[in-house]
């Protein structure tokens, strides 16, 4: 199981390090305003969005990797899902990336972005349901 | 104690052999479902394209073949000019049925006045159509007036927005064609006489004006009669009319096939390599395993299991890890080529169709039963030597 927690801590880390190299401002893209101001496109946003998620579930893997009660893995393994849906929802629904195909924040960051949610959710939903948790806390 | 019981036993009780055995399965079965879906994808998408120009022949300006195969495959905006007197000199060629003219337009790249940002645009001539015409007809019972399009898949009205706006004219969105993978998905289809009025509209209302050369059109669509040949009545235009390039249906992208053909050489080899590599592995790591287990297989025979008793034992426990492998590989390969499959379109050069949920689970059962093959194959040769040993000669070493 600890390598279940430290393939959650590595995703955790992919969750929060991606959006910095593939938003649209990392490419050197920004919304123009009338008064020529230059504001971040909505991808930027999902990045940091992405990143306040990425810590929690980096934590998660961390304290999974230390825990032997079975309660506690379970608990942790319940946080996870929570979290790696979040993940999944901060670029596909709840803030979203730029429309436009062509734009790397579309084509390569919310894909990622949904891949690695889903696996800390596989991850984590392996912790819930592991049956060798019981032999561990009767040890 | 049964059989499966105590296979389930024997993988847990060896996690590093366990493992080394589940990531070979999870691996070659993901790459094997990565490698067909590409192929295949691309394959069927060329396929569907060509079925949906639905012409025997395509006639082109000479020397623009791949260019408007570019344009028509991934939107790459071409400039084929043919001159629209040559439709009827390829009309009076022997076999040929129907001859109906296409141009290819693109729209504006991020200008105001355009919805789309270079989209590809097709107009064609209701009175001669017979590729979009019939399915017009099918589903929206009647031909496109003036203003009024069909898109790909992909085409929609903005939201908020009634109409979709290219060169400053507003079109109306009336249906959707089925999907094919390629570039196709994302056109829009509509009449010759929508295109001219665009153009007269764009003089005034776009931020740079669509130009249309007169008595030029794109490429000459034709269908052929009853019992006519392909490659004659093709030979026959281009002795007819000088200066243009008929493409026969089945030749229809071949740069395209060739390239997927090379993809698929260079996939398979990787494949190959992979899987071969893997099974090698396999196999050692059960054999090692095997002679390391001599002595407990020698108690299992002595407490009366026979050796097909212990052989299968073995090799139910390779498979067992072959398909705790295969599963999560095949659900990672199918989510992460459909999550990225717009950047494999990009990336490889090629259009792809992603399988139906039915098709992908007819590749997926394919892929389980092979590496369940594979595996039990690796496991059979130490299952058969640790089964065929001795038990007293087991128990001793």
């Amino acid at each position: 199981m600890k390598i279940i927690a430290v393939l959650i801590i590595i995703t955790g880390l992919l969750i929060g390090t991606i959006p910095l190299f593939t938003d649209c401002e990392s490419q050197g893209r920004a919304i123009k305003l009338p008064d020529g101001r230059l504001i971040a496109m909505k991808c930027h946003w999902t990045g940091r969005a992405e990143l306040a998620l990425a810590l929690p579930i980096a934590a998660v893997g961390g304290l999974l990797a230390f825990s032997r009660r079975r309660e506690l893995r379970r608990n942790l393994g319940a946080l996870g899902i929570v979290l790696g849906a979040a993940a999944i929802l901060v670029p596909v629904a709840l803030i979203g990336v730029c429309a436009s195909s062509e734009m790397l924040c579309n084509s390569v960051m919310q894909p990622a972005l949904i891949l690695l949610g889903t696996l800390v959710v596989a991850f984590s939903l392996v912790n819930v349901a592991w049956p060798g948790q019981r032999m561990e806390q009767a040890a | 104690m049964n059989l499966w019981r105590l296979a389930r036993r024997n993988i847990a009780g060896s996690s590093y052999r366990s493992s080394v055995v589940f990531l070979c399965a999870l691996v070659v079965a993901g790459l094997a479902l990565s490698t067909i879906l590409i192929v295949r994808g691309a394959s069927e998408s060329l396929r569907l394209a060509s079925l949906r120009l639905g012409a025997d022949i395509v006639v082109v300006a000479e020397g623009t073949e791949s260019k408007v195969e570019s344009a028509l495959l991934m939107g790459t905006p071409a400039s084929a000019a043919l001159p629209r007197s040559n439709l009827q000199k390829i009309a009076a060629v022997p076999g040929v049925a129907a001859v109906s003219p296409q141009l290819y337009l693109s729209s504006l790249k991020n200008a105001s006045c355009c919805s789309a940002s270079e989209m590809f645009l097709v107009a064609f001539d209701p009175a001669t159509d017979f590729t979009v015409s019939p399915w017009l007809q099918k589903n929206l019972g009647g031909t496109l007036r003036l203003g009024e399009a069909v898109g790909g898949t992909y085409v929609f009205t903005p939201e908020g927005e009634q109409n979709i706006r290219l060169y400053g004219y507003f079109i109306t969105l009336k249906g959707n064609l089925e999907p094919t993978g390629t570039n196709l998905d994302r056109s829009m289809f509509f009449t010759l006489d929508t295109a001219n009025d665009m153009a007269r509209v764009s003089k005034t209302q776009a931020d740079q004006p669509l130009q249309i050369a007169p008595d030029t059109i794109s490429a000459a669509l034709v269908k052929l009669g009853a019992g006519a040949d392909v490659h004659d009545v093709a030979a026959r235009i281009m002795q007819a009319v000088p200066g243009v390039m008929p493409i026969e249906s089945p030749n229809l992208f071949l740069a395209f096939r060739r390239q997927i053909s090379g993809l698929l050489g260079a996939m398979l080899g990787i494949l190959s390599i992979t899987g071969i590599l893997s099974l090698v592995l396999i196999g050692l790591v059960l054999s090692m395993a095997a002679n390391e287990r001599r002595r407990e297989m020698g108690v299992l025979k002595a407490l009366g299991a026979t050796r097909g008793f212990v052989f299968k034992v073995l090799v139910i426990e390779a498979g067992l890890l072959a398909l705790a492998g295969a599963l999560p590989g095949l659900a990672l390969a199918a989510l992460t080529v459909y999550l990225f499959r717009s950047l494999i379109i990009r990336g490889l050069g090629v259009p792809f169709l992603y399988p139906s949920p039915l098709q992908l689970l007819g590749l997926v059962g394919a892929c389980i039963i092979g590496a369940l093959m594979g595996v039990t194959l690796a496991a059979a040769y130490p299952a058969w030597r640790v089964s065929r040993e001795d038990a007293a000669i087991s128990m001793r070493e």
